[in-house]
């Protein structure tokens, strides 16, 4: 891959569950170091497409490349370099904070500290607690930063901020941020407007399993002749997202 | 860009941490301990007293020679083909083997690890049924420990090769224990679990000298009797040990 080739490269991918069609036509190209992030209501296909282009689901149709990387031909390689964090995903249960950090620096060849890890989140008190006594946005937490553990150069994270206090959403932010200044790629699927706002390059929004528009949070706005990222997404999916999710 | 990613596959270092974390998994999560464990020991239990006294072939009693060969087998099916691949699926089921799929991690090396602490349980259960055996009940060790070990393994290594397979293709923790359940008691009953093989069908009683569970009762107690084990129960254990490890790894799915 050369400096011009996008880090993310998703060209017409479809994917359908039995009858159910996920992803209809959706294509992506983010740029390296770009904050790319992506919107839409619930069935929209998110997950799914971002699933695709982890590599956990096989696309029905078109073509995923990752730094290149075709991410299941190359998954060893790709796996190396890609931090996702999942929406459900779920740890080993009976796990300390710690033990749990040590086990997935333990994949990687230059991993980050877990002292600096434990203290990106703010869970360096909680470091001697077993995963099932943390509260939700605890798990939260420690989702994002074992997506971080091994220094990715791309990043996946969906619903960063879902069910985390301001606080919390607000140290997140800050981490995606130092993400950006280190040069790191992010897909970042979101609910929260203000999030997106903030932290994302350009912005892809997804309606029934197809791209409806990809530019820039101003140019949304712009596009859509509103004030807010919010009365943008409603104009342009017919749709609003706080209801709809 | 692709060409700076040197490959990377995690190695013995992240093997032993895995085993140090599925270790600390059994040990706070005890009760999946107590029948492997506590089953074979209550049947050791109840019929040594009687079996300890009745000699039944060269000076051996038919605690050697049946009795000790069926609870080994038992602890090793237990644990190899129930215990083992329920832990898998309920992590498949709550998401932590899709949450490793995204890793540098291999599934082979989350399978060894399993594998590892499970037959650190397997030795911990024989150990202790040997043990009370021994010390309580005055039976005597194999006559050859090397043949009893080897014999041992290879009994390891089909249980856990169906217990992968379980694994790989049960959808669920409890259709896990079902399919577990259901292919132990089924090797069990074929392989003089509920009573010698010779009570059952002749063609039925063959089979399952050939199956794992009948083959390494009967492989275990011509080791612990000293004559020769027959190439027959070799042959069976180590056919599972291939098909099973074989169809485990094509079958084996993240989520």
């Amino acid at each position: 891959m050369t400096s011009s080739e996008p880090a993310v490269l998703a060209e017409n991918l479809a994917k359908s569950y039995r009858h159910i069609q996920a992803v209809a036509q959706v294509s992506l190209r983010v740029a390296p170091g770009e904050t790319m992030g992506i919107l839409g209501t619930n069935g929209a296909g998110k997950t799914t497409t971002i699933e695709m282009i982890a590599g956990l689901r096989v696309p029905d149709r078109g073509r995923v490349r990752v730094l290149g990387l075709d991410p299941r031909r190359d998954r060893a390689r790709l796996r190396q370099v890609l931090g996702v964090q999942l929406q459900d995903a779920y740890l080993h249960h009976a796990l300390r904070v710690s033990e749990l950090v040590e086990l997935y620096r333990s994949f990687y060849p230059d991993p980050r500290p877990a002292d600096e890890l434990l203290e990106l989140v703010d869970l360096t008190r909680q470091r001697r607690t077993i995963f099932e006594k943390l509260s939700g946005g605890q798990k939260q937490r420690l989702s994002i930063a074992l997506a971080l553990v091994g220094r990715p150069r791309v990043a996946i994270l969906d619903e960063l901020t879902t069910g985390l206090d301001p606080a919390a959403r607000r140290r997140m932010w800050t981490a995606i941020e130092q993400l950006r200044s280190e040069g790191v790629t992010v897909l970042l699927v979101s609910h929260a407007m203000e999030e997106v706002d903030r932290l994302c390059d350009r912005v892809a929004v997804l309606d029934a399993g197809r791209v409806v528009a990809v530019d820039t949070p101003a140019g949304l706005r712009a596009r859509a002749g509103t004030d807010t990222l919010d009365d943008a997404f409603v104009t342009l999916t017919g749709k609003d997202l706080e209801e709809a999710t | 860009m692709t060409t700076a990613i040197t490959p990377h596959r995690p190695g013995v270092r992240a093997l032993l941490v895995l085993v140090g974390c599925e270790a600390r998994m059994v040990v706070r999560d005890t009760a999946g301990l107590v029948v492997p464990l506590g089953l074979p020991l209550l049947i050791l239990l109840t019929s040594a007293g009687s079996a300890g006294n009745q000699v039944v072939a060269d000076g051996r009693t038919a605690l050697e020679v049946y009795v000790l060969p069926l609870v080994v087998t038992m602890v090793v099916a237990m644990i190899g083909i129930i215990n083992m691949p329920s832990f898998l699926a309920y992590y498949r089921r709550s998401g932590i083997l899709r949450r490793l799929a995204v890793t540098p991690l291999s599934p082979a090396l989350v399978l060894a690890a399993q594998a590892i602490v499970s037959v650190a349980q397997t030795l911990v259960g024989i150990t202790v049924a040997a043990g009370v055996a021994v010390l309580v009940f005055d039976a005597r060790p194999p006559a050859d420990v090397a043949v009893a070990l080897g014999v041992l393994a290879l009994t390891m290594a089909a249980m856990y090769a169906i217990g992968m397979l379980v694994a790989a293709v049960a959808p669920t923790p409890n259709s896990a224990v079902a399919l577990g359940l259901v292919t132990f008691f089924l090797l069990g009953a074929l392989g003089g679990m509920f009573g010698g093989r010779q009570a059952l069908p002749d063609p039925l009683a063959d089979l399952g000298g050939w199956l794992p569970f009948g083959a390494a009762v009967q492989a275990i107690s011509s080791a612990w009797t000293g004559s020769a084990v027959g190439g027959a129960h070799l042959l069976g254990l180590g056919a599972t040990v291939l098909v099973g490890t074989l169809v485990a790894g094509l079958l084996f799915r993240w989520e």
